[in-house]
């Protein structure tokens, strides 16, 4: 069977600098090198590729007509014809479905996963069957949920509850195993509680596989929605791209898959990162300035 | 002054009932825990179909393993196989070729590594299904979304590592090569390759099991062929039992390569490590 | 007063998949150890000492034989210093040192401080580990071991990942803090000179964890290494220790002494 670290994180980038960057004088070298010039320019990057394709290829809309779509989407202005702006509905539709489903992946997948890590027992009950449902790709999922239960809601959170359980469970369960067992040891010496072992020993050594699981979750699950959305609903994000995409407005279509980016980018920042960084607080580098007496 | 030693070292005697039961346990026990869990993977697929939907909503386990041997001996199976496979094998080597290149900027340049770092980071977190859509409009139904779209998820898995495998070069096995007069080429050959290849390989394994899934997707959203579209094709005729003999297939598939080829080139390339490090499972 | 019987201690562990044979970790081991005594098993690697405090502190079942570690009846309070620190890493130095500790209070927490003076790390309560150097992280792990004011006090090789110099200052606080509470301790070492400076005791093992030779050590305290009389006892003690070795080469080691 497949190994059970497949479908981790990148090696490297999430490793949190904690340290700021120095401040110097601003000069034009400087300049180049502070983080947020480096952003500016891998944002001018992304930009001046998409430009250039719809320089090539003319059904691809340039940035200032999709914004202009949008705009006209937000505040429910016409599109010409019958066609008028849909923008909240859609959205606050798919973000309960993914607030719904993630409610009961996440934990299901936290419970699958303790247990796979705690028992080698349950691993070996488990651990293949969980890794054939991460091998099945999401649109299966996706697909099974729709002729499932039709055009209700039930389709887009059964899916996204599918995708999320087993990172969950792989990664926790990856984080419990990964405990160090000299650790185990100590608190066994010391006949520490198990209250106190779940709390801090647990806990704090799981976090790190956990917050990849959960941020996997997150991105796997708002996929699986879009794709039953696109295919199997008459509402939600993946539904109005998919109206647009047929109605062949472009420019609309690109604006909701661009939209769909954005937030899940905008919540990767705004909620898990900062979240990230506040549980790796003990991830420093040694800071201590005075020598070890001798 | 002590006792004499009861027992001798390495004698059999003296290991305890208990104690040998453990060791059958954990040698026997663990597979035996495997099968079982087979067993109840299988059984519940089976309770679910009996009882709780119809068999056009899900069908049992068997009728979907005689669906996907009847696909397997068909024709089209391998018309379609074969493009899925070659797309992102295409699309797999086309990341190869671009990460040895990004990989090298990341490792030796501080500003290049920054600008890298934030558009993989990006590529990684964009949703797939974007991708897959976007190539729909991008490059309309060809068989270049796929190949473009598995290079591109593949790209950042490759690249991180390849330029982790360089940095993380011992660098006191270049200091003792320099210092008994090595060349660069001699050093590069002797320690550079050799000690970050387990480090890309494992890149690469991660990046392969990506871009089979991206691969996948876009032939669901813009393609004419492959696995995907016959997915697609089967979801929309209501063809749950087809679908799901496409998908037992798609994992088996990636299971033969994970194993037959990637698994085969690590225990080549490891055979200089200590057993402990590499058997993690 | 604490007393530490072992009686007839067998461990034998089973074969595993990296390792094809069984080993015998020890073997048959008497001891008996009773009061404020330092006691310092000395063996070379394979000879069990490790196994031997992991029983002792509950981490590790005997294949066979009982170890009963007792203040006044009932089971003795065990403090253990490991050879690495053992910190949880994402936890404070304070708040490792409460996890191990049964009372949560601002007591515990200006105790958890005093012994982190009393190994000369009273600024560092609110670090995290990661921020100490290897040193220092030992230093909170012997002042953790006395924060549960153990009956029993087990170290594991504490200073054998140390330079020689941070090992030499760490074993003057060891020596310093048991001077002042005189628990009885099992200190596990491959280092003689070690050995001979803190214990009054020394029991040597040999491979296969069978005692070989048991030395009581009556230099007045505290010990200077460079003390002329130090030194004598470490040669003698060395030198049975060499013949201990000539003696397993040649098949001879139970006839020693």
């Amino acid at each position: 069977m497949s190994d059970i670290h497949a479908y981790q994180s990148l090696p490297g980038l999430r490793q949190h600098d904690s340290r700021p960057a120095a401040e110097g004088p601003l000069t034009m070298r400087g300049l180049l090198r502070r983080p947020w010039f480096i952003r500016l320019v891998a944002v001018g990057v992304l930009v001046f590729i998409w430009q250039w394709v719809t320089w090539v290829n003319t059904r691809v809309p340039g940035i200032d007509e999709i914004v202009r779509f949008m705009v006209t989407e937000m505040t429910g202005g016409s599109h010409g014809g019958a066609l008028t702006g849909e923008f909240w509905e859609p959205l606050s539709l798919s973000l309960q479905r993914y607030a719904i489903g993630l409610a009961v992946g996440i934990p299901a997948g936290a419970l699958l996963g303790l247990v796979i890590g705690a028992s080698r027992w349950a691993r070996g009950l488990f651990n293949d069957t969980v890794l054939v449902l991460l091998a099945l790709p999401a649109v299966v999922w996706a697909f099974l949920a729709s002729l499932w239960f039709g055009l209700s809601s039930a389709g887009p959170i059964l899916a996204v509850i599918l995708t999320a359980v087993p990172f969950v469970a792989v990664n926790l369960a990856a984080g419990v195993r990964n405990i160090d067992p000299g650790l185990v040891e100590m608190s066994r010496s010391y006949g520490v509680p198990a209250g106190r072992r779940l709390r801090h020993l647990l806990l704090g050594g799981t976090l790190p596989s956990a917050f990849t699981g959960l941020r996997l979750a997150f991105m796997t699950g708002w996929n699986s929605l879009l794709i039953v959305e696109w295919f199997g609903a008459t509402s939600g994000v993946g539904w109005r791209a998919r109206f647009w995409y047929d109605a062949l407005r472009y420019p609309g279509f690109v604006a909701w898959i661009f939209l769909f980016v954005i937030l899940i980018t905008v919540f990767d920042r705004l909620l898990l990162s900062p979240l990230e960084r506040r549980a790796f607080q003990w991830n420093q580098q040694p800071t201590l300035t005075f020598e070890e007496e001798l | 002054m002590t006792t004499a030693p009861t027992v001798a070292p390495g004698s059999v005697s003296a290991l305890s009932a208990r104690e040998l039961r453990r060791a059958a346990w954990s040698r026997w026990g663990y597979r035996l825990s495997v099968v079982a869990g087979w067993a109840v993977f299988v059984g519940v697929w089976y309770l679910v179909a009996r009882f709780v939907f119809t068999p056009q909503q899900l069908p049992q386990p068997h009728v979907v393993a005689t669906e996907a041997w009847d696909v397997l001996t068909q024709r089209d199976f391998s018309t379609n196989i074969q493009a899925s496979i070659l797309r992102v094998v295409a699309g797999f080597l086309l990341a190869l070729v671009l990460s040895v290149g990004l990989g090298l900027l990341i490792a030796y340049s501080k500003w290049w590594r920054r600008l890298l770092n934030s558009l993989l980071l990006f590529i990684v977190s964009v949703p797939t299904v974007s991708f897959a859509i976007l190539s729909l409009i991008v490059l309309g139904i060809s068989p270049m979304g796929p190949i473009i779209n598995a290079m591109l998820v593949a790209t950042p898995y490759i690249t991180m590592n390849l330029a982790q495998g360089l940095t993380g070069v011992d660098r006191r096995l270049i200091v003792m090569s320099e210092s008994f007069g090595r060349t660069r080429p001699q050093i590069i050959t002797g320690v550079l390759i050799p000690s970050s290849l387990l480090s890309i390989l494992s890149g690469a394994r991660l990046a392969f099991a990506v871009a089979w899934r991206m691969e996948l997707l876009t032939e669901v959203f813009a393609s004419s062929e492959g696995i995907g579209f016959q997915i697609r094709r089967s979801f929309e005729s209501y063809d749950i039992r087809g679908m799901l003999a496409w998908a037992v297939l798609f994992i088996i598939i990636m299971l033969l390569i994970e194993n037959l080829v990637f698994r085969q080139i690590e225990r080549r390339l490891s055979r200089w490590r200590s057993p402990e490090v590499g058997t993690t499972q | 007063m604490a007393t530490v019987l072992i009686e007839n201690l067998t461990k034998i562990y089973p074969p595993t998949l990296n390792h094809a044979r069984q080993v015998q970790a020890l073997g048959g081991l008497n001891m008996s150890i009773t009061g404020n005594v330092f006691v310092a098993i000395v063996g070379p690697s394979g000879s069990g000492k490790t196994t031997l405090l992991n029983i002792v502190a509950g981490v590790e079942r005997p294949t066979s034989g009982s170890v009963r570690a007792l203040q006044e009846g009932v089971p003795a309070q065990i403090g253990y210093v490991f050879q690495e620190p053992r910190l949880l890493p994402w936890r404070t130095v304070v708040d490792n040192m409460l996890y191990v500790q049964d009372r949560k209070s601002d007591r515990s927490r200006r105790e958890a401080e005093f012994y982190l003076q009393m190994v000369g790390l009273s600024e560092v309560a609110d670090l995290y580990p990661s921020q100490l150097s290897a040193g220092m992280q030992q230093r909170v792990g012997i002042a953790r071991a006395f924060l549960v004011n153990p009956d029993v006090l087990l170290l594991d090789e504490p200073f054998s990942h140390l330079d020689a110099l941070t090992g030499r200052s760490l074993r003057d606080y060891l020596q310093r803090i048991w001077l002042q509470t005189r628990k009885t301790a099992l200190f596990v070492t491959h280092d003689v000179t070690e050995a001979v400076e803190l214990a009054d005791r020394i029991i040597m093992l040999r491979p296969g964890g069978v005692a070989y030779d048991d030395i009581a050590i009556t230099l007045p305290r505290p010990r200077r290494p460079a003390d002329p009389a130090v030194r004598d006892v470490q040669d003698e003690v060395l030198r049975r220790f060499d013949a201990m070795g000539a003696a397993v080469r040649f098949g001879t080691a139970q006839a020693a002494r």
